[in-house]
């Protein structure tokens, strides 16, 4: 009698797809990206890139040891998610930086919640969210070749002209993988492979580039759709993030619903938001519905769908989300139309009376050319050296009812605030005196960096001429020229006296002696 | 008019390579033969002989006990040398028949007289086919005569021959359709017969173009025999399948190809059922693959039923030298059955024997990693079930959801799900076991109802 052979229940033949072939195809699809990024950037991000691998494949290795764990690093999910956290990092930030980032991703969203296949938010973008609000000034410093410039979408905002090919291609500035066009090679090779499937990308690029077409501001001009598409962070969302599978729907219907909203959540965050991220968390808060839309996209199977008898199945999901779609966009758009104008003359309006405020004599404000000239001649950069990272916006002449000049309002800003740039009128009377401050944008802390908009501390520059005003602890100031900061905002109010120091330094050699 | 394929499935290595093109040749097997008197759904046969009967090849043995159940006939004259349980493919220890082969193969009266089937009645036609002993020779084994005579006969508007051979490996359905198509055409003329409304399709995988071109040429000229080439893909020879890409309708549980207008039947049976009608020959022999990677002469052979498949093993060469047979399946890799060992008789509805030189089932298990909810299960899966979570409602016991909302019960054991899960889990397996334990629970529960009744 021969052996005895091995029984098993059928089917007995496997697919050669693993898990590790499943995530090496990720890998293999974020290399063009990951290469366009060490070129362009350098040694540096090859380094960052490492460094975050390491620390991933580190992180999840010793939190097998010591809970008594089998090893699950050969699954190579770690590197990936090591690799993705990286191409989502600035150029050139600190290495503890990814080191911190990948620790966070692995252990607590990963791990901590039962390891591959448990995480209930994309792994690497929880890292990216959790740097971005606990080292947010690192986080938003994007440096090429050691300088620091603005991404292109920051340009962009400002009204700057950018390259859609250099941006397209990532030689701009912008997060290490931020080729787009590597990106979207990667994609169209995971497609092909069937690592990803075509609901989501689509539905994420789609309604993402719908939305900000009918809100952006910019209509239907195809050079912003496209610049908005291939700077910041929406390939990659839409192509590698998105769809990681342990945290996107699994149903096609499902997957549609949950690009749509992640698009168009994308899109509202990049449009109305103040913060410069809207792809990650719009992906952090869809991955949070994923059970939820599972649970209501189960599909039909065989003999139970409905179908129309003698026509073609019809999409009906898909259909009736396109419509829903539509009908929301359509009733959006038509009442941001109808409140266009409003807002503007209300912009219009607020502006107003901030001169009026800082500037009550006057009843007409105007621009003097020779005046814009010199603002202009400081082409945006920070003003003068003693004052921080200060600038000039604009300045405007406040006139009486005869025309003769009785005030200058000077709109001047620093990016030293706590919580970014803080702007602000600065009324000067003729012979120097501040008449007064408002603030057109301040974000500052609520109750403590927010109370340098009180008249408390506000009221202090009143009626003062001063050379230079000096910051003192709140309290410590006795005589004019002396400010009083607000306790526990010392960054703020420092901020705010030396932009208004700044207005009155650009007053007195620019406006006093130039004009006279 | 026909859909090319079906929504889902999985494209598994064919293997039709090793045995193509191999012709058939006639086995005629040595020693004794073991007719299992249950080779079919339904009630076992009712043996007919005792230990020392002497029996001619094309006797009846065992009768069909019951409308639902098929008789069985020895396929060799010799002697009973017993009649006691046996074990068969699946497994089981089934009553059997066991036959003392004289070689001889003397047919017993009236088998092989010609008959026109244009001069027989539906019923009589029927009554061949019962007599016959002919069951399902797909796999399934299901009584022949009893699908052919469903409530709606008039309504039936395709009878459909299975010629997908979607199993990896097994290429003799192939072989008949290229050696055998005037009959198989005939077969189909038959089964016309009784069912004036229908038209006979031939549905055949893409990878088969010499079945395809004989068919065609066998089909030619007769309005209602077509064939069908169907995309290449698995699970295409499964019957809802074929009725979705046929009829363009959805069979769902409970539901019989019947209620779809259809019947289907293996190419192999409408083969037998030729055989039956026009030859008076009983179902004794069938075309059978011998196959794999370890096999010497890989082989499609016509071998007696009840034959030894270590017997054909050999006659194919056995395994090939310094190789050495990890796996051996009665049927093919997809919905086979492992066999422990070879030493079990070929039954009605068993048409291959796969020898494997490694276990991809036991490599997979090593390689086996936690879910990662990839959807390559949901995207395969023939019936558009949701394997993922039908797995996570099996895991956890909720067998409410499982059936009510998840339709698991659905699952037709194909294995799609299980070939392609890249974290190697073993989806349909348990998807088997499950199903097995809600019906065990409905049935006892239906028990008690019962019990309280009375």
């Amino acid at each position: 009698m021969s052996k005895l052979m091995n029984v098993s229940s059928s089917p007995h033949v496997r697919s050669k797809l693993t898990t590790r072939h499943v995530m090496c195809d990720v890998i293999l699809a974020l290399l063009p990206a990951t290469v366009m990024g060490v070129y362009h950037f350098g040694f540096s991000a090859l380094v960052t890139i490492l460094v975050s691998i390491a620390a991933a494949v580190l992180t999840e290795f010793l939190f097998d040891k010591a809970t008594g764990k089998e090893n699950t690093i050969t699954d190579c999910s770690a590197i990936v998610t090591g690799l993705l956290l990286a191409l989502c990092l600035p150029n050139g930030v600190p290495l503890y930086i990814p080191i911190l980032g990948s620790l966070f991703a692995i252990l607590f969203t990963k791990c901590c919640f039962g390891g591959l296949g448990h995480n209930f938010m994309n792994p690497a973008l929880s890292g990216r969210c959790f740097l971005l609000i606990s080292f947010a000034s690192v986080m938003s410093t994007y440096t090429v070749d050691g300088v620091s410039s603005a991404t292109p979408l920051a340009d962009l905002a400002a009204g700057n002209s950018v390259s859609l090919m250099q941006t397209f291609l990532g030689l701009n500035n912008g997060v290490i993988g931020c080729s787009a066009a590597g990106l979207l090679l990667g994609g169209i090779y995971l497609l092909i492979v069937g690592g990803i499937t075509w609901e989501i990308p689509v539905s994420v690029l789609v309604s993402f580039t719908a939305f900000i077409a009918l809100f952006g501001g910019h209509g239907f001009d195809v050079q912003y759709l496209l610049l908005q598409l291939a700077g910041g962070g929406i390939v990659m969302g839409a192509f590698f993030m998105a769809t990681d599978p342990v945290t996107c729907p699994l149903a096609s219907g499902g997957q549609l619903i949950y690009g749509v909203a992640l698009g168009i959540l994308a899109a509202v965050f990049r449009v109305f938001g103040t913060s410069a991220d809207s792809v990650s968390y719009a992906i952090i808060i869809c991955n949070m519905f994923v059970p939820l839309i599972d649970e209501i996209s189960i599909p039909k199977p065989f003999g139970y769908r409905k179908r129309k008898e003698g026509g073609k199945k019809i999409p009906t999901a898909a259909i009736a989300l396109c419509v829903i779609t539509l009908v929301a966009g359509v009733a959006l758009s038509g009442v941001y139309k109808m409140t266009e104008g409003k807002i503007a003359e209300q912009q219009l309006a607020a502006k107003a009376a901030s001169y009026q405020e800082v500037c009550p004599d006057a009843v007409e404000f105007t621009y003097d050319d020779a005046l814009t000239a010199k603002v202009d001649a400081l082409n945006g950069e920070v003003y003068g050296t003693d004052f921080g990272k200060a600038y000039i916006n604009e300045v405007i002449v406040g006139k009486d009812a005869s025309g003769n000049v009785t005030g200058y309002v000077i709109s001047a800003s620093s990016g030293d605030g706590m919580e970014g740039e803080i702007t602000m009128s600065v009324g000067m009377a003729a012979d120097g005196t501040v008449t007064g401050i408002s603030f057109t944008v301040l974000n500052e802390t609520a109750g403590l960096g927010s109370l340098v908009g009180e008249d408390a501390f506000k009221s202090q520059f009143d009626g003062v001429k001063a050379d230079k005003f000096t910051l003192f602890k709140s309290g410590g100031a006795s005589a004019p020229g002396e400010i009083n900061g607000v306790s526990g905002a010392t960054i703020s109010s420092s901020a705010v006296v030396n932009a208004v120091n700044a207005a009155v330094d650009f007053f007195e050699n620019d406006i006093q002696q130039g004009g006279n | 008019m026909f859909k090319k394929t079906f929504k889902g499935g999985v494209h598994p290595d064919d293997g039709k390579r090793y045995a193509k093109d191999a012709s058939y040749r006639a086995y005629l097997p040595q020693g004794e033969l073991v007719f299992p008197m249950s080779q079919h759904i339904g009630k076992p046969a009712k043996p007919l002989v005792k230990k020392g009967d002497t029996v001619l090849a094309g006797q009846l043995i065992g009768e069909a006990d019951g409308f639902v159940s098929a008789n069985i006939v020895s396929s060799c004259s010799g002697t009973v040398k017993a009649v006691e349980n046996r074990r068969t493919a699946s497994g089981a220890k089934v009553m059997s028949v066991v036959i003392e082969n004289d070689g001889q193969y003397t047919l017993a009266e009236g088998i092989g007289v010609e008959r026109d089937y244009k001069m027989l009645g539906k019923e009589e036609i029927l009554g061949s086919i019962q007599k016959a002993g002919i069951v399902g020779m797909g796999g399934a084994g299901f009584p022949v005569h009893v699908k052919l005579a469903p409530k709606n006969a008039d309504e039936i508007r395709y009878i459909i021959a299975n010629g997908a051979e979607c199993e990896p490996y097994i290429t003799c359905d192939d072989q008949l359709m290229r050696t055998k198509s005037m009959e198989l055409a005939e077969g189909m003329r038959i089964l016309l017969k009784l069912f004036p409304a229908a038209e006979g399709v031939f549905l055949i995988e893409e990878n088969k173009p010499e079945a395809i071109a004989a068919m065609e040429k066998a089909c030619a000229g007769d309005e209602k025999l077509k064939v069908h080439a169907a995309k290449c893909k698995y699970p295409q020879g499964g019957e809802r399948s074929i009725i979705q890409v046929i009829a363009g309708i959805d069979l769902k549980l409970g539901m019989l190809p019947a209620d779809a207008g259809c019947v289907v039947d293996n190419v192999a049976t409408i083969y037998a059922i030729y055989q039956a009608v026009c030859k008076s020959i009983p179902l004794m022999e069938r075309g059978f693959t011998v196959s794999g990677d370890v096999v010497k002469e890989p082989c499609n052979l016509i071998v007696k039923i009840g034959t030894n498949m270590a017997e054909v093993l050999e006659t194919a060469g056995g395994i090939r030298d310094g190789k050495e047979a990890e796996k051996y399946l009665s049927g093919g890799p997809m919905m086979g059955m492992a066999l422990a060992d070879l030493n079990v008789p070929i039954c009605k509805n068993n048409n291959a024997l796969t020898v494997l030189g490694e276990d991809p089932v036991a490599k997979a298990e090593q390689q086996e990693t936690a879910c990662l909810r990839c959807g390559r299960c949901t995207r395969v899966c023939p019936l558009g079930l949701s394997p993922q979570e039908m797995m996570d409602a099996a895991k956890r016991r909720r067998f409410v959801r499982y059936e009510k909302k998840l339709y698991g019960l659905e699952c037709i054991a194909c294995g799609s799900c299980t070939y392609v899960c890249p974290a190697k889990r073993p989806l349909m397996q348990t998807f088997k076991q499950t199903k097995a334990e809600i019906m065990a629970k409905k049935r006892a529960a239906q028990a008690q109802q019962g019990g309280a009744k009375k």
